[in-house]
């Protein structure tokens, strides 16, 4: 995966978390955040010219903070909004980075986030087409491309994988 | 002029943000419904009076897109105000959506983005928003 690729998913994840999140994350992480667990994911499938989907990860100390700025205050102890927010920043993240690596002409559609719960290990490893991660608070975030099938002869991989 | 806004998104999560940025841009805001899909959305549009529509792309059962040509279709409701509030990328979408006369807003979005849109769509100009003094932007960054 090009390093253009991963530095516009960091661009958009670190813009999401900003400007959605109203949390302003660490581009660089600390050891400690380094070393943090990724406790949560939720998944954004979609499908087009490619087809994949976008894995946000996040520490669980990452959720409250996450719900209280995008829900209110009152709302921070809600585990299912706290999905729920953390849903709505997977598809945002995905809308934006969509763009950014097939082209403005494409089109793509995009399925309902889906909470994956609580994860203790990454089983796309083999697929994932590039990663970004941001240090939040004590803990992190990590967003993840996964593409699916043969995608080979389409001129958007190609500009993808270049 | 304080508006009566239907917001239009599957996510509650989403309805609650829109919303909250819509109070924090400072435009007057009489009524605000809400609805979770395009369907939903008409049926709201039919039982109450709105002045502008906040509407996302994909959606269950009616996505924006059919809603809005239903709502172009409609007499009653040809000339709303339409702002599509999507992370929706494709220029061949973004461009049938203006073609249908909605104006667009990028998700994420700060209220100062969003009152400037609906200043633009609307046609309602700063100074009948907030007075001749307003300022021009309050730079705030929600």
């Amino acid at each position: 995966m090009s390093n253009t690729t991963e530095q516009a998913l960091h661009r958009i994840l670190a813009a999401t978390f900003e400007e959605l999140g109203l949390i302003v994350p660490d581009v660089e992480l600390s050891p400690r955040q380094s070393a943090s667990s990724l406790d949560f994911a939720v998944s954004v499938a979609f499908r087009g010219p490619v087809s994949g989907r976008l894995v946000l990860r996040a520490s669980a100390c990452v959720l409250p903070e996450l719900a209280a700025n995008m829900l209110g205050a009152d709302q921070e102890h809600d585990q299912s909004l706290q999905q729920d927010a953390l849903g709505e920043l997977a598809n945002v993240i995905c809308g934006n980075f969509l763009p950014q690596v097939a082209g403005a002409s494409a089109v793509f559609v995009l399925s309902a986030p889906q909470w994956q719960g609580e994860v203790a290990n990454n089983n796309d490893n083999c697929s994932v087409k590039a990663r970004a991660a941001l240090g939040v608070g004590e803990g992190r975030a990590v967003a993840e491309l996964v593409l699916f099938g043969d995608l080979s002869n389409t001129a958007e991989f190609r500009a993808i994988a270049a | 002029m304080a508006f009566n806004v239907l917001v239009v998104d599957d996510s509650a999560v989403m309805r609650t943000m829109v919303i909250r940025t819509l109070k924090m841009s400072g435009v007057p805001i009489a009524n605000i419904y809400q609805a979770g899909n395009g369907e939903d959305g008409l049926n709201m549009l039919h039982e109450q009076w709105v002045d502008l529509l906040l509407l996302d792309v994909n959606m269950p059962i009616m996505d924006g897109e059919e809603m809005l040509q239903h709502v172009r279709a409609n007499p009653d409701t040809k000339d709303l105000s339409v702002i599509v509030v999507s992370t929706e990328g494709s220029e061949i979408r973004l461009a049938n959506l203006q073609a249908l006369g909605a104006s667009v807003v990028r998700k994420p979005f700060t209220p100062v983005m969003l009152r400037n849109v609906i200043i633009q769509a609307t046609g309602v100009t700063d100074v009948e928003y907030y007075g001749a003094g307003a300022a021009s932007d309050s730079g705030s960054d929600f």
